[in-house]
């Protein structure tokens, strides 16, 4: 019998007695610490505070608040609990549970009510001998150390072979962490081909996306959906294969099997209403969008885009018609929250009044768009942070409505100049413009940078710096071309690089500081920017 | 209103309905646990057995009810993983124990298989193994057996008890009940029928799960065999 009497307890539930109830089993084997909350948010909360070692938590907290799997996620994500920690998510019935989890963040076991303390009494002590049996893994795990799990899980199989199959998720994410990619393709491959799960095909058919296979992706996610037609993560994962092989229609059928099969996810409704609102489909994007914000009031996934997409789609679908009383209630509602809750970004606070702009002008209101407009525009004026290509294009767009012309222009000019490396973002840009000096500006920089590229991976460092420095010249809030410039002169400084190449590097990364976080190129930004400047 | 909502869907009905009953049936017997903890020893008489009994079974029924209705809309989630076998048991026996205990039987079980893992969807084989205990438990004698042993690479997951046995007209029209063809077959039918459903949801390079009933085995009564490939 295990001793419960040093060992801490959480007990998360919005019903009072079942956490008397609860309480009292767990007194009954011995418990002395027992804590209680009643929400999702009261838990993290505590959690923050005390390290909990077995933590009972219900799943459904109640519409509108974070469930269960929403805290076990903030949990992990937030690293507020230990590997080590005993997670047992107490269900009416599991199924729906079980399927939001599968794919990511699986709790350690489910308890389906009603059971009483011999039924918790035998999970309790089981869980602790799986905890026990797998220490060392969990260990490494909380020291985030993927080798060192690998290196737990070979001592485990060949200790006791039986239990290898325990160790093959831990296995599988740890190679995906050290990026062992052609290991981890065979691993699934091999795991698929003899007991399938879902978790399995889900991380091949990411492996293959990330790697660029579309193809072989798609085909590994529509196995997947025959064998598991329940598990709408897979249908996530098929649709941003086919978002990416340019399928955006049967993308957004896809999703849109996802929604009915499990409505309550904020990311998967926002990547729906994006899908939508780019298939000219604006009843269901905006639908989508409004699910995302609502449900957003609980969630880490919370995005202010989901916001701005959602009054996107509803301008849009009224296009033409101006806006009735509802809409414009529900626009302004939606804007004056991202305006609220993000003070200190200064490319949202002018996209929301932009957006308001547009919207009070399709609404009639022309007096107050213009005022609006005029405002954004001095803020756009000392804005130091880049828009991202989809937020430039649509402010871009709105300022063209509003009737201004050259302040559109000066948005596209700096576009292009950012991002204007990247063929598919000059497609766009054209789409918007004919202006030569905005179409045109790139051309000799973009080519020098990519002669320089050449130049890197041939190892003529010297001469890949020159063509990096030349293009930059050209084109100094060139992401690409600063990152490459960076890159190129820490490698020739070497280890303890000369003053002078420091402060060449430090100056280049300075120019491209307003990168927007969801540009994919951010984390290598951060991690230049942590060699140039110290951490 | 849209037009298409205006009739009921009395499946969609039941099937919410049964979810707030599972819910109230929950608090209800948790209440009532704790309700008799605070008695003294002993004091809950033969009534308490029947109480623990029918909850048992209740809530058996209503997760048949439900996973029936999910069967039937094609929205039965099916998440096969690998599970420690002693634990599954345990966990199935634990949460019969008050009723084992009331009504005095014996309950073992032995673990032959080569692997102490197996590959199944827990949810859904333990609510097909709680509902054929219940049974068991119902009929049985003093005693009842769980096996779990390894057939043609297939695990058999076989329940055993010494009660009167299956009604040889069962044993007989078996394959009519897990085809569900015999409408009138009462609780035990749809229970196979419950059951053959989920096992043949496990499958593996083609061959599919499927379930046996039999009388005698080790203790003379019931048989019930569930075969997971």
């Amino acid at each position: 019998m295990q001793v419960y009497s040093q060992k801490s307890f959480l007990i998360v539930d919005d019903f009072s007695d079942f956490r008397s109830s609860a309480r009292s089993m767990l007194r009954e084997l011995g418990v002395r610490d027992v804590d209680t909350a009643d929400s999702g948010e009261q838990a993290l909360r505590m959690c923050s505070q005390k390290r909990y070692d077995f933590i009972l938590q219900d799943f459904h907290l109640g519409d509108g608040k974070k469930n269960g799997q929403q805290v076990l996620e903030d949990l992990i994500l937030d690293k507020l609990i230990s590997h080590e920690c005993v997670f047992i998510m107490v269900t009416a019935e599991s199924s729906q549970a079980i399927v939001l989890s599968a794919l990511e963040h699986e709790p350690d076991a489910y308890l389906t009510k009603p059971f009483n303390r011999i039924g918790l009494a035998q999970r309790l002590e089981k869980l602790v001998q799986r905890k026990t049996l797998l220490k060392p893994i969990l260990q490494a795990l909380d020291r985030g150390r993927p080798a060192e799990v690998l290196a737990a899980c070979a001592e485990l199989c060949k200790k006791d072979p039986r239990f290898a199959p325990l160790c093959l998720r831990y296995r599988a994410d740890a190679l995906r962490d050290l990026n062992r990619y052609d290991e981890l393709g065979k691993f699934l491959t091999a795991i698929i081909a003899s007991r399938a799960t879902p978790w399995a095909y889900a991380a091949l058919g990411g492996l293959l996306f990330k790697r660029n296979q579309f193809a072989q992706a798609q085909g590994v996610y529509e196995q997947a959906l025959k064998a598991f037609p329940m598990m709408p993560g897979l249908y996530d994962g098929l649709a941003e294969v086919l978002m990416a092989l340019g399928e955006n229609k049967r993308a957004q059928g896809v999703l849109e099997e996802a929604v009915r099969l499990s409505p309550l996810a904020v990311r998967r409704q926002m990547m729906l209403g994006k899908l939508a609102l780019s298939n000219n489909d604006f009843e269901t994007s905006s639908k989508a969008y409004r699910h995302a914000v609502n449900q957003g009031q609980s969630s880490r996934y919370k995005n202010p885009e989901s916001n701005l997409g959602l009054v996107q789609a509803l301008m849009s679908k009224n296009a033409g018609n101006g806006l009735d009383a509802r809409t414009r209630v529900e626009i302004n509602t939606v804007l004056s929250e991202v305006a609220k809750e993000n003070v200190e970004d200064q490319g949202l606070q002018v996209r929301a009044r932009l957006m308001k702009a547009a919207s009070l002008q399709q609404a009639g209101d022309a007096e107050t768009a213009a005022k609006l407009t005029e405002q954004a525009m001095a803020r756009l004026d000392k804005m130091e942070q880049f828009f991202s290509v989809e937020a430039a294009l649509v402010v871009a767009t709105q300022l063209q409505q509003l009737g201004q012309e050259s302040a559109s222009t000066s948005i596209l000019k700096g576009c292009v100049e950012t991002y204007g490396d990247d063929p598919k973002v000059m497609q766009s840009v054209s789409r918007l413009t004919d202006d030569p000096t905005v179409l045109n500006a790139v051309s000799e920089a973009v080519d020098l940078n990519r002669q320089g590229v050449r130049s890197y991976q041939g190892n003529q460092l010297g001469e890949a710096l020159a063509l990096f420095r030349r293009a930059l010249k050209l084109q100094p809030k060139n992401i690409s071309i600063a990152l490459n410039t960076a890159q190129a002169l820490l490698r020739i400084g070497g280890e303890t690089p000369p003053v002078a190449i420091m402060e060449e590097c430090r100056a280049s990364l300075t120019c491209v500081a307003g990168i927007p976080e969801s540009d994919s190129r951010y984390e290598r930004y951060r991690k230049l920017h942590q060699r140039a400047f110290g951490a | 209103m849209n037009q298409d909502n205006q009739g009921l869907d009395f499946s969609t009905v039941i099937a919410s309905t049964v979810h707030d009953m599972k819910n109230s049936l929950a608090a209800l017997t948790q209440a009532h646990s704790q309700w008799l903890a605070r008695l003294p020893e002993g004091s809950g008489g033969s009534e308490q057995g029947v109480i623990e009994h029918e909850f048992t079974h209740l809530n058996g029924m209503l997760v048949q009810l439900l996973g029936l209705y999910k069967l039937g809309v094609n929205q039965l989630p099916m998440c096969p993983d690998y599970h420690e076998l002693d634990d599954f048991i345990e966990a199935q026996l634990a949460a019969q124990q008050n009723l084992l205990q009331h009504r005095d039987i014996l309950a073992s079980w032995r673990i032959e298989t080569a692997s102490p893992l197996g590959f199944f969807d827990r949810e859904l084989v333990g609510s097909v193994v709680a509902n054929i205990l219940n049974n068991a438990i119902r009929h049985a004698g003093h005693a009842l057996l769980i096996t779990v042993s390894d057939e043609d690479e297939q695990l058999v997951l076989c329940i055993n008890d010494d009660g009167p046995g299956f009604a040889p007209r069962m044993l007989e029209r078996q394959q009519e009940y897990v085809q569900g063809i015999d409408g009138q077959s009462g609780s035990t039918g749809l229970g196979l029928y419950f059951a053959a459903r989920i096992a043949a949801l496990h499958e593996r390079d083609g061959i599919k799960g499927r379930i046996e009933i039999a009388n005698g085995g080790v203790l003379g009564g019931a048989v019930f065999r569930l075969y997971l490939p």
